[in-house]
């Protein structure tokens, strides 16, 4: 018996660990999952506007049929990202960026941002980033901003095409 | 037994009891500042920096870039009122009046959180579908036949679940969301 009290002890401490690592392993490969996912949809750094889910078209779980979503692969291993928002009047929409750890470091809904377009700039801790710009620092390189726009009809998603376009994401363009 | 079996054993089992205790409880859903109302399940402790590693890793696998519940409240419906599986055989009547959201939507996923195809095109109902003299009671069926009135469609044998978006939620939920008005669901006859 002697002979197994210590890998008793070595089993119990393994459950322990892996007990503890298991929700961040989980936690952290489903996002870098869903961000290799959409960035193979696009690329990263680019703003995409994709069509609405239906049972065709669902690139992440549980997807709401009533939004259009427009997706912002990022990787800032280069350099910091900039993100132009452009309300569509009169309709819920917002920006939510999301960092490697899924945690929402970022969300800004079309009323607080009174209907107006704005810019967010999204860097590490150390990276330089023009002055006077808004800016919201991550802890990983990788991450996803997310626009939702509410969509009275699925069939509206064509007429709001160009006014989606407006929101854009990319390099900072000068620093 | 050779040292190295026995501690192989040990390190193996030992990994097979932490992650197998980690899935479970990750499956089972959010353990801090969860409520539920009827057969809605949320938290309020989800998508921020505080969120704790198990609810995190919950919504991951369940729900992943959903918003934090300032923005937006995910409710879930996995069973009925009697605590059943909700069963794409059966049909469901769900009821309600107003939701104190800007906006709100109840959508149809299978077990796994996708949609369904189904012939109508049909996902989801939504406040926008509500008509003006159904503001203070509304009714939906959940069945897999056409039924009359609103209708969300099911897939027949298949189990499924419901998530109802709140999205901007209201001062009066905000100061006691636990006394949130949501539908009920209330299960009829089964194929």
């Amino acid at each position: 018996m002697n002979r197994w009290l210590t890998p008793l002890l070595v089993c119990a401490g393994t459950a322990v660990g892996a007990y503890c690592l298991t929700p961040a392993v989980i936690t952290f490969g489903i996002m870098d999952r869903a961000v290799a996912k959409v960035a193979a949809r696009s690329k990263f750094n680019h703003m995409a506007h994709g069509n609405i889910a239906t049972p065709a078209n669902q690139p992440i779980v549980r997807p709401s049929p009533d939004l259009a979503y427009s997706t912002c692969p990022f990787d800032l291993t280069d350099g910091p990202l900039q993100i132009d928002v452009h309300p569509v009047s009169g309709r819920y929409s917002s920006l939510s960026v999301f960092d490697a750890r899924t945690d929402v470091v970022f969300v800004r809904n079309d009323i607080q941002a009174k209907g107006a377009p704005y810019r967010v700039v999204i860097a590490r801790d150390g990276q330089s980033v023009p002055a006077g710009m808004e800016t919201i620092r991550v802890k990983y390189d990788k991450g996803i901003g997310l626009i939702r726009l509410l969509l009275a009809s699925p069939t509206e998603i064509g007429s709001l095409e160009p006014a989606r376009r407006l929101s854009t994401c990319g390099p900072v363009k000068r620093l | 037994m050779k040292g190295w079996q026995r501690y192989s054993i040990a390190i193996l089992l030992g990994l097979a009891l932490g992650v197998g205790g980690a899935w479970t409880k990750i499956r089972q859903g959010f353990s801090k500042g969860a409520i539920a109302i009827g057969v809605w399940r949320t938290s309020l402790n989800y998508g921020t920096t505080q969120t704790d590693a198990f609810t995190r890793a919950s919504v991951a696998v369940r729900g992943l870039l959903a918003l934090p519940s300032t923005e937006t409240l995910y409710w879930s419906a996995t069973s009925d009122s009697d605590g059943n599986p909700l069963s794409g055989s059966c049909t469901y009547t769900m009821s309600g009046g107003t939701i104190d959201a800007r906006w709100w939507s109840v959508t149809y996923y299978d077990k796994a959180g996708y949609l369904v195809a189904n012939s109508a095109d049909i996902w989801s109902f939504s406040g926008a579908s509500v008509l003006p003299q159904e503001k203070d009671g509304w009714t939906v069926t959940i069945s897999p036949v056409k039924a009359g009135g609103h209708w969300l469609p099911s897939a027949k044998g298949q189990g499924f679940d419901l998530t109802l978006r709140m999205y901007n939620p209201g001062d009066g939920f905000r100061a006691a969301p636990e006394k949130a008005a949501l539908p009920t669901l209330k299960k009829g006859e089964c194929a």
